[in-house]
């Protein structure tokens, strides 16, 4: 458009029309391979469906050792103590809601990881940089992967753990919740691409998983409210995506307080990681790999 | 010169393979420093997540240190620790050799496979070790003085049951030999299934009566309950599922067979693959 200032305006917008199109063609091949890298990691789940089935249980699990923890604890009283101590009587719903949003993150962090190390350790990640699409791409599809297989999952523990346990799973506004958790993903996965950069450094992805869901379940407060954390470490807690996305969450369905006791401004919050946390991500990741290649190489683990 | 007995050489050897392995385990440890500094973070984030919860259902936001509940939940928490271990780390290194393509070269060196395998759980054993002397310091600073009794029986108790799992560490890689990627599975699906039906962090009259009645035919239940009973110097109510004196057969009991019998089955199913030509497929 900078090239043709003399030409009208009418020309100018055609010519910015053809530009945007062929913007949209360079793009394409970058979805494809995020379809495709989608699609493969979705047929190769498909041939395990064991792993779906763990990945439904593993939440409600995850609940049920806090609550028989509390039932045995607090006894017949565990309603009145708990809603003393958060807000809301229905410990079990607090804990599942938790634990749900918390394998969303989990999974974010863990397919993202678990993928540059595979990659690794079967020797595929050098021919993955020499190939013409650039890694981000293939990124992209497997954090497309991953949001679908955990919010699928995420969506069965909840609606299934709520029955067994006999809570009402459609209680509070659902509708809510789910804009806090949708949001609230897209800077998670931005998030993921600082732990990937991560991984290619220190190369451990098991180890760094491992610390990481707990330090994550830590800080968003997943079987607790975040006040009963230490101050500097609540503020480490609000800097951190997830915990605004359980905290909405929570909040929603449950009617006890957000955070900022607006669900509007909670949300707020959560529109700024989107902007900052995804840019970042792709800053670290980009400077992780260039570090990397410009020394040992990204074979090496 | 006089050579030794045959069977001496023979021991000789196997010991001698295990100390190799041992060590090679140990230098590979040591080449990821992250790990040890990652798995005491770890602990301490799991200590820190279970008492947050737990205060959740406090009535004056302080675990009293006399609390039964700690008990459970920090034996509980320490036989967990070691319990994973020896039930799954066979499981994993086999499937880890299987991955890199290093499986096949280790069934034709002629060194001992037995040696080998365990060599694999003794170098995460010694680490456990640390972590849970470490885990139970830090529970003690955060919830108070733990009732703690019965110290020698206690780790007999520990013992039989490590030795009992190890066992099941064999039938599992025996699993994971026939089954291959979906081993993985079936060892999570049953790490759950062991944490609830053996009420690994809570008492067992938490659990439904027909859950309960599981718990009852699992012998690793016994193992639970008698060890956390004992160091609670049986406070009334525990054990929960017998007397202690049968609680301890049973214990010793799954230490004997169970190591046997799940050798037993890895045994046949590394003869099935090698004779099946499957041992490197993945």
């Amino acid at each position: 458009m900078y090239l043709l200032p003399k030409l009208g305006a009418p020309y100018q917008k055609i010519l910015t029309k053809h530009e945007a199109n062929k913007r949209i063609m360079k793009l394409r091949p970058g979805f494809s391979v995020i379809l495709a890298s989608s699609k493969t990691r979705l047929l190769t789940l498909s041939r395990y469906p064991g792993e779906l089935l763990i990945d439904i249980i593993t939440p409600i699990v995850f609940a049920l050792i806090p609550i028989l923890i509390g039932k045995a604890s607090a006894g017949s009283g565990a309603e009145t103590i708990f809603a003393r101590n958060t807000g809301t009587e229905n410990y079990i719903s607090y804990m599942l809601i938790g634990s749900c949003i918390f394998s969303i993150v989990f999974f974010a962090f863990w397919n993202v990881a678990y993928w540059l190390r595979s990659e690794m350790e079967t020797g595929t990640i050098e021919a993955l940089y020499l190939s013409p699409s650039h890694r981000i791409w293939v990124a992209g599809g497997i954090s497309l992967y991953s949001l679908i297989r955990s919010i699928f999952s995420a969506a069965i523990a909840y609606i299934l753990g709520s029955f067994l346990f006999g809570v009402n799973p459609f209680q509070g506004n659902i509708v809510l919740a789910l804009l806090f958790i949708i949001i609230g993903i897209i800077p998670l996965y931005g998030m993921t691409l600082i732990f990937g950069a991560m991984v290619l450094r220190v190369k451990q992805a098991n180890t760094l998983v491992n610390l990481m869901q707990w330090i994550v379940s830590f800080l968003m407060g997943v079987f607790f409210p975040i006040a009963m954390l230490p101050a500097f470490l609540r503020v480490l807690a609000l800097l951190f995506p997830p915990t605004w996305m359980n905290i909405g969450a929570r909040a929603s369905i449950l009617g006890i307080e957000y955070f900022f006791t607006e669900w509007y401004l909670d949300l707020a919050v959560l529109w700024g990681f989107t902007i900052f946390a995804p840019l970042f991500g792709y800053w670290a990741f980009r400077s992780a790999e260039n570090k990397i290649r410009s020394n040992e190489g990204v074979g090496t683990f | 010169m006089k050579h030794p007995p045959r069977r001496l050489r023979y021991l000789k050897a196997e010991l001698d393979t295990f100390f190799a392995m041992t060590h090679k385990e140990l230098v590979i440890m040591t080449r990821y420093p992250i790990e040890f500094i990652a798995s005491f973070g770890q602990i301490f984030l799991i200590i820190a997540m279970i008492t947050l919860a737990g205060l959740t259902f406090s009535q004056t936001g302080q675990e009293s240190g006399e609390n039964l509940i700690s008990g459970v939940v920090v034996y509980g928490f320490v036989l967990f620790m070691f319990v994973s271990d020896t039930m799954w780390t066979l499981g994993y290194e086999v499937r880890q050799e299987q991955v890199q393509g290093t499986i096949e070269q280790l069934y034709l060196s002629p060194a001992n496979k037995f040696a080998n395998l365990i060599s694999r759980v003794v170098t995460v054993l010694l680490w456990t070790g640390l972590l849970s002397l470490a885990g139970v310091a830090l529970m003690i600073a955060l919830l108070g003085q733990l009732p703690f009794y019965n110290g020698l029986l206690g780790l007999y108790l520990l013992i039989m049951a490590l030795l009992g799992t190890f066992g099941m560490g064999f039938a599992f890689a025996a699993l994971t030999l026939r089954i291959k990627e979906a081993a993985q599975t079936v060892a999570i699906l049953l790490q759950f299934v062991f944490m609830i039906v053996c009420a690994i962090f809570f008492p067992f009259t938490t659990l439904p009566p027909a859950i309960r009645m599981i718990s009852r035919v699992i012998p690793f239940s016994y193992a639970v309950d008698a060890f956390r009973s004992t160091l609670m110097g049986y406070p009334e109510g525990f054990p929960e599922l017998a007397p202690i004196e049968v609680e301890i057969f049973i214990v010793t009991a799954f230490a004997i067979l169970m190591p046997i019998t799940g050798y037993y089955l890895y045994r046949r199913a590394e003869n099935h693959a090698r004779s099946m030509g499957s041992l490197s497929e993945y």
